[in-house]
């Protein structure tokens, strides 16, 4: 009996040792202490021994099984400590499983990128209805009755209204300022806020020039606001929006619905002034029109403007993303063409 | 506009130190966009007066000869020249190696390189007119001929460039940037610019002297509103001929083309001061002009030939039987100066502005002198205009005699004064300014500034009262300016701190753009609101029913979108050539007959309402429906919103006859969601691949402050999950599965469905877990089992045979 359990214990120990993995120590585990194993098998016999021989095989055959219960213990946490997950060869170069891809229209990011931006200086972001009417598209701001932004040539009018002026001629908005002044007269002043949308143009297209483009306004309203506050509001945003310092300037520009009214310049960040192919070699890239609101626009909003002024700008947001990435034809924006679209989750 | 330097420096002294960098920056900063500056001498760089010395006739070639040419080098240079007109002692413009010309006046430039023609070297080229470019300033000369050189003071050697007088800068400025200001239109404009910018005095044009005692030209204006000033001069012993050289140069600098000189005159007058004026050849205008609307029917063949309709709504100059100019456009073919014009009745006048864009415009005629006049000139500008205009022909003609003169002006522009509180003005600029120094700023610009009691009197030039100045704040715009917006410091506005924004909707909007990007895997996608008819028609749209554009971008694109189905059909066919599956959406306004007032009642715009419309395109119908529905379902909770259901009521045009639905909230439909159905995909020309869609009323989605469910206690003992199979009628619905059990279990998981060979005909199988569990403490197997077979003898009171 003694030589018996001698025999299962280098066995079990030679088994153990030689095992390679987990599933191999479990079985060994049943070979040997399961319930048909084979210590256990000895373990049944004992009542068939003298009580003298079994208190001592009993003892033995306990000895012998906290021994291969400890080596199966300590050879687990050898191949638990040595072993690995993967079986067989990984090939960690293989490319990774990417998340559930959707995306955002590049303009739409751009869009919310200006929001979170001006949302951070306390303005409340508003639209108005695409549609609009040619008091709101035009009169309102100060165009001149024969300006030539009226003709048919370059805003898309609404068929059945050709006989007709003023808030019963209705358009595709040619531009968002209109909503100013839809806000001013529903808010009052002060008022800070933006309004982003798309806007209709009857031109020709090509690479740089589309008939639905995107524009991005905001405007502020205070009691004389001096415009050289107007100044450090834009270079701000485009801080925020480009996420390093940026030089401006604003140079003579002219816009009906502000006076004075600006063309704002922007340092060229590619070569950071000193002229490239990106600016045309002049060093700054012209990226947005801004002024003082007209007098006549406040008029308009039921604003007295010896009282308010103000402050608009107006970002290109097709540009904008445009020089962002380096989108060489506009049209792309409204082509639904997910080759393009997709670049941009 | 092409502005010459050279000629500026004429009307305005600059300073000395002043670089051509400096200058176009301080005009693009404070007047006019100067989009490039360049000077004419560029293009000519090696290329050198020369005198030809000796010519030999060349070994192997007819028409071509060997010069030896004098180019001020030790050595004559040798050059092989095809020029018919070439002979000794002639002064000639020689193209040495490296420099660049055209060849026979045509294609790129090619760079001069020393070569043989024909068997014998050549060291440069001896060049036409045309292959400088300079055809357009020597209009003489035949196709073979070489530019004769012999009447400029040149010596061998010499750049041809500056014997030629082409050592200028030309500005070129923006147009767009200078549509606000029509006295901008002319050298004189811009030189009073730079004047008033350098402080440099600006010189005076001399005073057109009226002559006394000479006959009237008759000149009667009809149309008082549209022609506001017309003066006639008549001119004789003229000789129209080729203008002399300084004349031909400065058209040609600032890119208009000389002609002849009785149009280089008119022409000049024009880049001078802005003013159009237009030569008639006095002879063949019978006996007067009169200014009046245009008849219906009536005819006028111009001097480009072409033959215009006219409408009542042109003005046309006519003598006294039929137009013979269309006013401040362009001149008629038969009574315009001709070639042999002697005497010349000038007409400098000034139209009413939108009346002459409105016929260039339906003419499509863009004339500098319609550019000009469809600005708005100020009518005193025909004073400036008379004595330049008058002044170049006793330059030209010393002999000629003005014989009647006209000026009709009937009413006079009055006088501009605008009131300027100088407090007002130092509040807006953000610095202090006093009387002296704002009257430094604007008397330069031609204002006139008085002091009164409560602010200044301001009286506007007027040249700039056509529109472009009206109110102080033009005047603030003025003196900004002048100062330099880049002069300014950067000032923080005052800021009020006045609550959080808080605006729920603007940030639904955002949330679901997020959602279906972000947690769906959707692209947003953006299309026109004008949708072409096919695909009005594939989603079952009546086009009559759709708002409509007057002059759509094509034909077929004059409707505007009543839902955004159209275009995601158009969108989804479009990709379905380069992707098997993929998921897009769009949220928009749609648009659609109807009446609201967002601003005032008196403005009634059309229904405009945000759609959001979704498409998912694959292989699977079935799975498709399914992915559509599970982004609808989710959507409320993710982007916190009242929750949608969903009933079959009313099947869109577009959904397929079985696998569609409403999408409801509360109780009212705002959308609905379906395959699309094979007729539409065909329509759509949808080739490969199968789509299911959703269109919702965003307007619709109410936002919620939060999230609505409720936070459920984690259970305290283990749950129990099962899986169960049964087999079922087609017509029970998963609906009516969950409504059974819903009341039993924690929850109930729909699996799979299965249909296929084991299954009997009209059957399904269907396959669920369910998970259950005690409040008590962990179930009994006991417990298990008699809760098992309770879910089984309901699901047979459904039919269902269940196998576990």
């Amino acid at each position: 009996m003694q030589e018996r359990l001698r025999i299962l214990k280098a066995s079990a120990e030679a088994a153990i040792s030689a095992a390679e993995n987990a599933e191999t120590l479990t079985e060994i585990r049943h070979q040997y202490l399961g319930k048909k194993g084979e210590l256990t098998l000895i373990l049944k016999e004992l009542g068939s021994l003298d009580p003298e021989e079994r208190k001592q095989i009993g003892k033995a055959a306990n000895e012998v099984k906290q021994a291969i219960t400890d080596i199966l213990a300590l050879r687990e946490e050898t191949l638990v400590g040595e072993g690995s997950c993967i079986q067989g060869a990984i090939d960690l170069t293989l490319p990774g499983l990417p998340p559930v891809s959707g995306g955002l229209h590049p303009v739409t990011q751009m869009c919310y990128d200006l929001n979170d931006a001006f949302l951070s200086l306390g303005f409340e972001v508003f639209s108005e209805d695409e549609i609009t009417s040619e008091k709101y598209g035009f009169d309102n701001l100060n165009f001149p009755p024969d300006h030539p932004a009226r003709d048919t040539m370059d805003t898309y009018w609404l068929a059945g209204c050709e006989e007709k002026a003023g808030a019963e001629r209705l358009c595709l908005r040619p531009h968002l300022t209109g909503a100013s002044v839809r806000y001013l007269k529903k808010h009052g002043a002060p008022a800070r806020f933006v309004y982003p949308g798309r806007v209709y143009r009857n031109e020709n297209t090509d690479a740089r020039h589309e008939r639905a483009f995107f524009q991005y306004e905001a405007l502020i309203v205070e009691k004389d606001f001096a415009f050289a506050s107007g100044q450090l509001l834009m270079r701000t945003i485009l801080e925020k929006v480009f996420g390093r310092a940026v030089d401006i300037r604003m140079r003579a520009g002219f816009f009906p619905f502000v006076e004075p009214g600006f063309e704002i310049d922007m340092k060229c960040l590619v070569c950071g002034g000193k002229g490239c192919k990106v600016c045309k070699h002049v060093g700054w890239i012209e990226v947005m029109p801004g002024g003082t609101p007209h007098p006549n626009v406040l008029r308009a909003a039921g604003l007295d403007p010896d009282v308010w002024s103000g402050f608009y700008i107006n970002i290109g947001l097709d540009r904008l993303v445009m020089m962002r990435y380096g989108v060489d034809d506009v049209r792309l924006f409204h082509s639904g063409d997910l080759r393009f679209l997709s670049q941009f989750r | 506009m092409k502005v010459s330097l050279n000629w500026l420096r004429q009307y305005v002294e600059l300073p000395g130190s002043l670089t051509i960098d400096q200058l176009c920056h301080d005009l693009t900063m404070r007047t006019v966009e100067v989009e490039g500056a360049e000077s004419p001498a560029k293009a000519l760089e090696g290329i050198a007066a020369g005198v030809i010395t000796g010519i030999q006739p060349h070994p192997q070639a007819d028409m071509l000869r060997v010069c030896q040419v004098d180019v001020g080098m030790p050595e004559p240079a040798v050059i092989v020249c095809g020029g018919s007109n070439v002979r000794i002692g002639m002064t000639v413009a020689v193209a040495l190696p490296g420099a660049r010309v055209r060849w026979h006046g045509e294609g790129e430039p090619v760079v001069i390189k020393p070569t043989k023609l024909r068997g014998v070297k050549s060291g440069g080229m001896i060049c036409a007119a045309s292959e400088m470019e300079l055809d357009g300033l020597f209009p003489e000369g035949g196709e073979h001929e070489i530019l004769d050189l012999s009447d400029f003071p040149a010596k061998p050697g010499d750049p041809v460039a500056l014997v030629l007088g082409l050592d200028d800068i030309v500005l070129e400025i923006d147009n767009k940037s200078l549509t606000n200001r029509p006295d901008l239109w002319g050298h004189y404009g811009i030189a009073r610019e730079l004047s008033a910018i350098y402080a440099c005095p600006l010189k005076p044009l001399p005073a057109f002297v009226r002559p006394n005692g000479l006959p009237e030209y008759p000149v009667s204006i009809l149309s008082t509103q549209r022609c506001r000033r017309y003066a006639g001069l008549v001119y004789e012993g003229l000789d129209n001929a080729l203008s002399p050289y300084w004349l031909r140069l400065a058209l040609w600098t600032a890119g208009v083309r000389p002609i002849s000189s009785l149009v280089d005159i008119t022409n000049y007058t024009m880049l001078a001061v802005g003013q159009p004026t237009h030569g008639f050849d006095r002879n063949s205008v019978r006996r007067e002009i009169i200014v009046r609307n245009a008849r219906s029917g009536e005819q006028l063949t111009l001097l480009d030939g072409q033959t215009l309709k006219l409408t009542p709504e042109d003005l046309v100059i006519c003598d006294t039987e039929e137009p013979v100019a269309l006013a401040g456009i362009m001149g008629g073919q038969r009574d315009s100066i001709l070639e042999d014009t002697g005497e010349m009745l000038l007409e400098i006048a000034n139209f009413e502005p939108i009346g002459i864009r409105r016929s260039a415009g339906r003419f499509q005629i863009r004339t500098e002198s319609a550019i000009r006049n469809e600005k708005g000139l100020d009518p005193q500008r025909v004073d400036l205009a008379m004595t330049v205009a008058d002044g170049l022909i006793r330059k030209l003609y010393p002999e000629a005699k003005l014989t009647a003169f006209t000026d009709r002006y009937p009413v006079r522009a009055e006088e501009l004064k605008i009131h300027v509180k100088p407090d007002w003005l130092s509040t807006r600029l953000g610095r202090e300014l006093g009387l002296q120094q704002i009257s430094g700023l604007l008397t330069p610009l031609g204002f006139d500034i008085m002091r009164e009691s409560d602010g200044l009197s301001v009286t506007v030039p007027s040249w700039r009262a056509t529109g472009d100045i009206k109110y102080q704040d033009d005047i603030l715009e003025e003196v900004a300016r002048m100062i330099g917006y880049d002069q300014f410091d950067f000032i923080p506005p005052a800021v009020l701190l006045t609550g959080a924004v808080s605006q729920p909707r603007v940030l639904l909007e955002r949330r679901i753009r997020e959602y279906l990007s972000f947690q769906c895997g959707m692209q947003e996608v953006f299309t026109y609101p004008w949708v072409s008819r096919k695909y009005i028609a594939a989603a079952g749209i009546q086009p009559e029913n759709c708002l409509q554009l007057a002059t759509p971008p094509s034909p077929d694109t004059a409707c505007l979108r009543p839902s955004l189905v159209p275009g995601l059909l158009a969108t989804a066919a479009l990709n379905m050539k380069y992707f098997d599956d993929f998921s897009i959406y769009e949220m928009t306004q749609v648009f659609a007959q109807g009446s609201t007032h967002p601003s005032e009642a008196g403005e009634s715009l059309p229904l405009q309402r945000k759609f959001l419309a979704a498409g998912f395109v694959g292989a699977d119908p079935r799975t498709l429906f399914r992915t559509a529905k599970g982004v609808l379902e989710c959507l409320p909770r993710a982007v916190m919103a009242e929750p949608l259901s969903f009933e079959q009521r009313d099947k869109p045009d577009w959904a397929d006859q079985k696998a569609w639905l409403n999408i409801l909230l509360s109780g009212e439909v705002i959308g609905s969601l379906g395959i699309v159905a094979r007729k539409t995909a065909r329509a759509a020309d949808m080739k490969r691949g199968q789509m299911a869609l959703f269109e919702i009323n965003a307007d619709m989605i109410l936002p919620l402050p939060s999230r609505s469910n409720k936070f459920e206690s984690l259970p305290l003992y283990p749950l129990v999950e099962q899986d169960f199979s049964v087999t079922l009628d087609e017509s029970v619905s998963w609906e009516r599965i969950t409504a059974l059990i819903q009341g039993y279990v924690k929850s109930i998981g729909f699996i799979e469905e299965y249909r296929g060979k084991q299954i009997p005909e009209g059957k399904k199988s269907i396959m669920f877990r369910v998970r259950f569990g005690s409040e008590a403490g962990t179930m009994t197997a006991a417990q298990i089992d008699e809760k098992m077979r309770s879910i089984i003898k309901k699901l047979g009171s459904l039919g269902g045979e269940v196998r576990r």
